[in-house]
Formats: C-alpha cells, structure tokens, sequence
C-alpha cells in the first residue's frame, strides 16, 4: 500500500507487457484490414449504408398490422412457439437419459466417452443445417423445423444436464446403496430429485434460445413466421415486414420474461420463508448465471466475480 | 399413543408420511401436458415419421461426396475465407461498439438515468430480433453479399457482447470507482480509471466468445443471402445436388467443431 511512502520516487513501476500489448493490437488490425479486403467494401458502400439501413427501417414506418393479422401472421409466430416447444420437448426426452449416462460420477469411462462425443458433434451442427439436410426428406413445414431444433438441442441440454448431474450431493447415492438399490434406483431416488429443478430450468431455457431459433428456422422453409417476414420483403411490402418484426419481437420479449419468471422460481423458490439450505441455493445459482449469461457457450464460459 | 422414543428408533409409525402433490401442481401439469399434445398437432408430430424420416429413400441422394468438388478451391474455401473474414469484421466491430454502449447501460457507470433506460429498452429490442432476420433486412437495404452479413452480425454481435459485458460491469467492484470520484475525475476519466481495468479480462473472454458465435453464425448467414458458405449451401440445394450440399456441411461440421475446441481452451487459460 502506498500510504507509508507517499513520495514520487517509491511510485510500483507499471508492469512490463506493453509489447506483447502491442504486438496483439497490431494482429487484430492486421487480422481487420485482412478481412475487409475481401468483403468488396468500398468508400462509397461504407457511406451509403447506414443511409440505406435507415431508410427500409423508416419505411416500416406505421406497421400494416390488420394486413398482417389478415394473413395470418398471429398464426405463424405462434407457430414458431409451438415448434420450439415440440424441439424442446424432442431434446430434453431423448437428452436426459443420456445425460445420466455421460455424467462422470455414475457412469463408467466406456460409455461415457462415446456418450460426450455424441453431444459435441451434435452441438457443432447448426439447426439450419440440420434443417437444410432435414427438409428434402420431411419436406417443408414445421415438422422438419421441429426436428432440427430436437435433435441440436439434444447436444446442449445433454452437456448442461450432465453438469448438474456430476454437480450433486453423493450422500443420497451412498444412502440408496446402502440400503442395496441397484444402479436404476439410485438414479431414480438418488440423483434425479436433486437435478430435476436446475434440469427443469434447462430446458426452459433452452426454449428461449429456441424460440428465436423457429422463428429464423421458417425463412428457409421449415415452418413458421420466418417464411412471412422472407416474402414481405421480397414483395418490399416493408410496412408488412414493420408488422411482423413487432409480432415476433413481443412475443420472443415475452416468452423470455416469463420463462425467466419460472426459471427464477424453480431455483430460489417461492417467497416461502428458509427454503433449501444456502449451498443448495449457491449451487443452483451458479448453473443459473452461467446458463443466463450465455446462450449456448455452456458454463465453462463465463466467470462471474 | 407415546411420542416417539429418543433413540432414534424407526418403526413403521414414525416413518413421515410422504408429502402430497398440491392440487396447483396437477393443474401446471396438466396445462402442459394439453399444450404439448396440442403443438404437437400442429407441428405435425407422428411417432411414426421417425421411421419415414429413417426410410426416406432421398437420403441416397446424399451420397457419395464429390471429394474433388467440395475440395477445389473456388467452390467451397474461397467461401469459407470470407465466412472468416465477415466473422473477424463483425467480432471486431461490434465488440468495439458493445464497450460504451454497455458502460452506459449499467448503473455503476452510466452518465444519467435517461442514457440508461433508453440504451437498455433499445439493446433489448435490438437482441429481440434474430441474427438471420437482421441479416435478411440488411440484405434488402445494403444489396446480397458478404457486405451486408458483416453489418448484420455486427449489431447481432453488439446486441450479445452488450448484454454479457454489462452484466460484468454490474459486478463490478464500485469501491475504486468512488475513489477516483472522491478525487474529483470527472465522468469519462472516472470510468476508465475506476471500473475498465478491472472488467478488461471478462471484456476479452467475452469478446472471444462472441467470435464463436460469429463464426458459427456466419456459416449460416448465406442461406438468406448475405455472404459466405452458406450461399454454396443455398445454391447447391436449389440444384437438388444433396450430396455436394452434405460435402460442404462436412466442411462446416470441422470448422465449427475445431473452433469450439480452441476456443474453450484459450477461454480456459484467460479465466
């Protein structure tokens, strides 16, 4: 501390990393300059495009809702929800019995590998692409998108659950071996009471992400309001497009917030006085910080202070 | 009957009686349950296109991969080259544009409250909107190409670092804040003495992470027109040719999985 020494000369000198400072900026702009170079960016684009931005936006100007409620637009954002529902639902039924068996403390080395490798390579498939591939076999319609959003959600919810899983107390588990269950049994009554609440609040949030997902899934033809905002602007109806950005805005704004809501009261609680003991609540607050703070990076991204 | 003994003894009396589902409970449950039948209608679910989809005889289609197309050089890494590029303009940008916007945003360190509460109401409506859907408006303002996807994942990638940067500045540490404060800095020297250099790790991590996310994102951009490895997917698909469409996907599948991994373990070593 520096009050014992408060003369100019005893000043700590500042650290010695100006270099490898520099020499990291001067790779990011190399990296930027590099990059730019090949997006056919000219002056005269860079200038106009804010100005052209602003003018599709201007024209949205009073949205045409009652032409968009005449074509059914309600219908296809709620669409859009009910397909991010079903690809939930796909995720998390097939997700969670796999996850018990790619958690590190209940399961053996040789299952458990294959199991994680599994949910990595489906989480490296974008729901686009999978819907890509899926919509020549299903055809289009909400069921390919449904598909597509089940089966990548299985990658995310399987890895998120698996960390709850290898995050619970072990003394239920000893409690049920003791008593002579089998493996079945001290899954059941051992680890399931105590992740089904931090599990539960994956998959709501994992319907968020969803939800927004449906709704770009739809602008390549896999059902719901996407394909709506696609041919508004190809018509250059933007009034229309106006209308259709605000539906879907409100609705994702509101699924968020109530799926927060839930969230938030499936882990603290309800106003009840002493709820689960503090470290119950730390432990479940860290799945939620990490799972809130981002959206598919997992828990190993974020640190909160 | 006598209470209970002391000694911990358990008989079949003192066993606690299970605890019962509250009638609200059923209700939730039930609710749920009669929404998921009822989306599910809608969406179209069928046990049995499970085995359709697996039966499907277009999945021949899909194969085999034209190695020597998917691997020639204009076809599909001269794309890839520019899916990176947009990725590195966007992160860049974006990240560039999320640290004032996010200093502004949070209480600690927002010049006044009418800047706070409009910057946070705008920032929500702006992360309201998909990345593919800013990417197809930009598309129909700017023109196709790589140059409109780079706007669009700019304020896609704005809209992501801002929230997650803000909420590390929330937690920030206000006690070398109100030192500087107490000094008398004014507002901008305040902050970038006081609270920067204390969130500048998380301000990397995140930045880092949000490159993911472009990444990722960028793959896919050019299904709506706006640049980069998409648009081979979008094209080939309207040609029906599956199998090159499966060649590049492959591509895609690596990049994606590779930065995954390099991207976790750099952000390992930061945190």
């Amino acid at each position: 501390m520096m009050e014992a020494h408060p003369s100019d000369g005893d000043r700590p000198v500042a650290p010695r990393r100006a270099g490898r400072r520099w020499g990291l900026a001067a790779l990011v702009v190399v990296a930027v300059v590099w990059s730019i170079s090949g997006l056919e960016v000219t002056m005269d684009r860079l200038l106009s495009a804010p100005g052209d931005a602003w003018d599709v936006f201007r024209r949205m100007a009073p949205p045409a809702f009652s032409e968009a409620i005449d074509r059914g637009v309600p219908g296809k954002v709620l669409e859009s929800v009910h397909i991010a529902w079903i690809g939930t639902m796909i995720g998390a039924v097939i997700s969670l019995p796999l996850a018990f068996l790619a958690a590190g403390n209940v399961s053996p080395a040789w299952i458990r590998t294959p199991v994680r490798q599994l949910f990595n390579v489906i989480r490296a498939v974008p729901e686009l692409i999978l819907a890509v591939i899926l919509i020549p076999i299903t055809g289009l319609g909400s069921w390919a998108g449904a598909l597509a959003i089940g089966i990548h959600s299985v990658g995310t919810l399987g890895k998120w659950a698996t960390e709850a899983i290898e995050g619970v107390d072990p003394g239920p588990l000893e409690a049920v071996a003791a008593t002579g269950g089998r493996w079945a049994s001290s899954m059941r009554w051992g680890v399931l009471p105590q992740v089904l609440p931090v599990v539960t609040s994956q998959w709501l949030f994992r319907f968020e992400i969803n939800v927004r997902a449906s709704t770009v899934l739809g602008m390549i033809g896999a059902g719901g309001v996407g394909s709506e905002l696609v041919s508004q602007l190809v018509f250059r109806n933007f009034a229309a497009v106006g209308a259709v950005l605000i539906m879907t805005i409100a609705v994702v704004m509101a699924i968020d917030t109530a799926s927060a809501a839930v969230r938030q009261r499936i882990i603290r609680g309800g106003t009840r006085p002493g709820g689960p003991d503090a470290d119950d609540i730390d432990r479940n607050a860290a799945v939620l910080a990490d799972l809130t703070g981002l959206s598919t990076g997992g828990p190993s991204s974020g640190s909160r202070p | 009957m006598n209470p209970p003994p002391e000694t911990g003894r358990t008989t079949a009396q003192t066993r606690p009686t299970r605890p019962r589902v509250r009638p609200r409970t059923w209700i939730v449950a039930a609710a749920v349950v009669a929404y998921t039948v009822a989306a599910g209608r809608t969406v179209g679910f069928n046990p049995s296109t499970f085995w359709q989809v697996w039966s499907n005889p277009l999945w021949e289609k899909f194969w085999p991969i034209p190695w020597d197309w998917v691997l020639d050089r204009h076809n599909v890494i001269d794309p890839l080259i520019e899916t990176f590029q947009i990725a590195i303009v966007s992160t860049v940008l974006g990240c560039g544009l999320a640290l004032p916007v996010a200093l502004a945003m949070s209480p600690l360190t927002s010049p006044n409250r009418v800047v706070l509460v409009v910057t946070r109401s705008i920032m929500n409506v702006v992360r309201a909107v998909p990345d593919l859907f800013w990417a197809k408006l930009l598309v129909t303002a700017v023109g196709i190409g790589a140059f409109a996807g780079s706007w669009a994942l700019s304020v896609f990638s704005l809209a992501v670092m801002v929230k997650l940067f803000s909420e590390a500045v929330d937690g920030a540490d206000p006690r070398p804040l109100e030192a500087a404060r107490a000094a008398g800095g004014r507002h901008m020297p305040v902050v970038r003495t006081g609270v920067l250099p204390t969130v500048l790790p998380e301000y990397v991590a995140y930045g880092l992470y949000v490159f993911e996310l472009n990444i990722r994102a960028s793959l896919v951009l050019g299904l709506v027109g706006a640049g980069g490895i998409g648009r081979v997917v979008e094209a080939q698909r309207q040609y029906f040719r599956f199998d090159r469409v499966l060649g590049v996907l492959v591509i895609v599948f690596v990049v994606v999985f590779v930065i995954e991994q390099v991207s976790v373990a750099i952000r390992k070593r930061l945190v």
